[in-house]
């Protein structure tokens, strides 16, 4: 006899199951197998989250179908409270518990918009144009109101006509960095997850 | 499932700890599945062996009722929870006969049972077979060795050394079980999960607990994590289109195993060996799709070559 490996050993097929314990105390494992030939295989995922409502941050799990593997557009049908995240011990909000819709939103923005003055319409933007816009208005407004001395000559190198509201359902790191890219510009009115 | 929290017990969820083990209930382990299998082999494809299993395992309930087991001493069993080694290892350790009484009840309610001759032929093997030769085979089985022996007796001698370690783990309260370093085996007696069940119910809803596959004893294990490999990532479920929400193999794309994951959310009574040994059409197909099974179940054995 060959050498069989556990893995081997272990291995469920048509023929394996001809020489299990089934067959072997006298039972037909024929149509088992036999209808294994009208089933199909769905593939779903479970991936964990953090709910990006508030600061409380809350572990989710959402529940997705779809072989992303195979070029299929996976699509989220389930997310509930993670039960093993220590802050919620699966339970949820109100709304993270209607997140699912939240995702499914028709209205939901999924690219930048830009409603010009005095215009009513918001038109899609890219990403680099936002972005690109964003950073011209920052420095154009860091250059006419940046304050590097006082009236008495105390250095104190702040920009207070710009402020940030950083995301909720951030990790330390991201908290970090966002204390470094603001206050280096000499932004003080800011707030984000760090100071939970 | 979602639920709204009452004023109070925000506080009471803040301080509750997960229940790391659930150990056997010696007065419905048996019991339960048994009436699992009953109900799972009406109009089932494999309705025969899974009618030999419930009764198997009712036969399992009433020798579990009348066993005495003695735990090893207070001072094996501190320096096993220091150690966090098993308590009641499979391995390594002396069994007392009292299993082989158990398989002697045990095969003489299935030679009674209505069966095909083979089945009362393999109790008449171990009928005859000498002691040495049972307690070999019981350490190949327990070892999970690729020669099992006679593969027709293996079902009804891992169930009698089912019943002798739910004996002794039912005696055990969780402050007895020590804290292994690895939790892809039992932290009472060693031996490899079959499969694993999400919980429903306080104090362990939502947990994911895996089932030893020899003591019953069920451990806590983190969900969307590979049981075999620990990888956290590549993990996916997989289900038969249009069969049952209750259960899902969860696969891994790092070590290409699977271990089937049950959830009582979607199935109150799923019972981890009863419903593993009925879905083995979900093990066929996940076969196909190139993913092995990391362990095997106690009451279907397959013979190599």
């Amino acid at each position: 006899m060959a050498q069989v490996t556990r893995r081997e050993f272990l291995k469920v097929t048509g023929a394996t199951l001809a020489g299990s314990s089934i067959a072997l105390l006298g039972f037909t494992p024929e149509p088992a197998i036999a209808e294994v030939r009208e089933f199909k295989l769905a593939r779903a995922t479970e991936t964990r989250n953090t709910c990006p409502y508030c600061a409380v941050a809350c572990g989710i799990v959402m529940y997705s179908l779809g072989d992303k593997a195979k070029n299929a557009k996976a699509s989220i049908f389930h997310i509930e409270g993670d039960a093993d995240h220590p802050v919620n011990r699966g339970t949820l909000c109100p709304k993270g518990a209607s997140l699912i819709d939240f995702i499914h939103s028709p209205s939901r923005l999924q690219h930048p918009e830009y409603r010009p003055p005095g215009s009513s319409e918001w038109q899609a933007i890219s990403w680099d144009d936002a972005l690109d816009r964003i950073a011209r208005l920052m420095k154009a407004d860091r250059d006419a109101n940046f304050v590097a001395k006082t009236a008495d000559g105390l250095t104190v190198n702040r920009w207070l006509t710009t402020g940030m509201l950083a995301a909720s359902a951030s990790s330390n790191e991201v908290g970090y960095l966002t204390h470094k890219v603001m206050r280096s510009l000499g932004v003080l009115a800011f707030d984000n997850q760090a100071r939970v | 499932m979602q639920r709204i929290l009452e004023p109070g017990q925000i506080e009471a969820l803040a301080s509750r700890s997960v229940p790391r083990l659930r150990l056997p209930d010696r007065s419905r382990v048996f019991a339960a599945r048994a009436e699992r299998l009953g109900a799972l082999s009406r109009g089932h494809a494999l309705q025969g062996y899974l009618e030999l299993l419930a009764t198997l395992a009712a036969a399992q309930h009433a020798a579990l009722q009348s066993l005495e087991v003695t735990l090893p001493n207070e001072s094996r069993r501190a320096a096993a929870r220091h150690h966090g080694m098993p308590v009641i290892p499979a391995l390594g350790e002396a069994r007392s006969s009292a299993w082989r009484g158990v398989l002697d009840a045990l095969r003489t309610a299935v030679a009674a049972g209505n069966y095909p001759p083979a089945v009362a032929a393999a109790c008449e093997r171990l009928a005859t077979r000498s002691a040495e030769a049972l307690d070999a085979q019981a350490d190949r089985l327990l070892a999970v060795e690729v020669a099992v022996g006679d593969a027709a007796a293996a079902p009804l001698i891992m169930a009698a050394l089912q019943v002798y370690w739910v004996a002794m783990a039912a005696r055990l309260v969780a402050d007895d079980v020590g804290v292994p370093e690895s939790s892809g085996v039992c932290p009472v007696c060693g031996t490899l999960p079959v499969a694993s069940i999400v919980r429903t119910g306080a104090p362990y809803a939502g947990y994911r607990y895996l089932h030893c596959a020899l003591c019953a004893t069920e451990w806590h294990r983190v969900r969307i994590e590979c049981t075999q490999c620990s990888a956290t990532t590549g993990v996916a479920y997989h289900s038969i289109e249009g069969g049952s929400a209750a259960i899902r193999a969860e696969s891994c794309d790092s070590c290409h195993g699977y271990r089937k994951i049950f959830y009582q959310e979607h199935d109150p009574a799923v019972d981890a060996v009863a419903d593993d040994v009925a879905s083995i059409a979900l093990d066929l197909l996940l076969t196909e799709a190139g993913f092995h099974r990391a362990s095997g179940n106690p009451l279907l054995w397959q013979s190599p070559g």
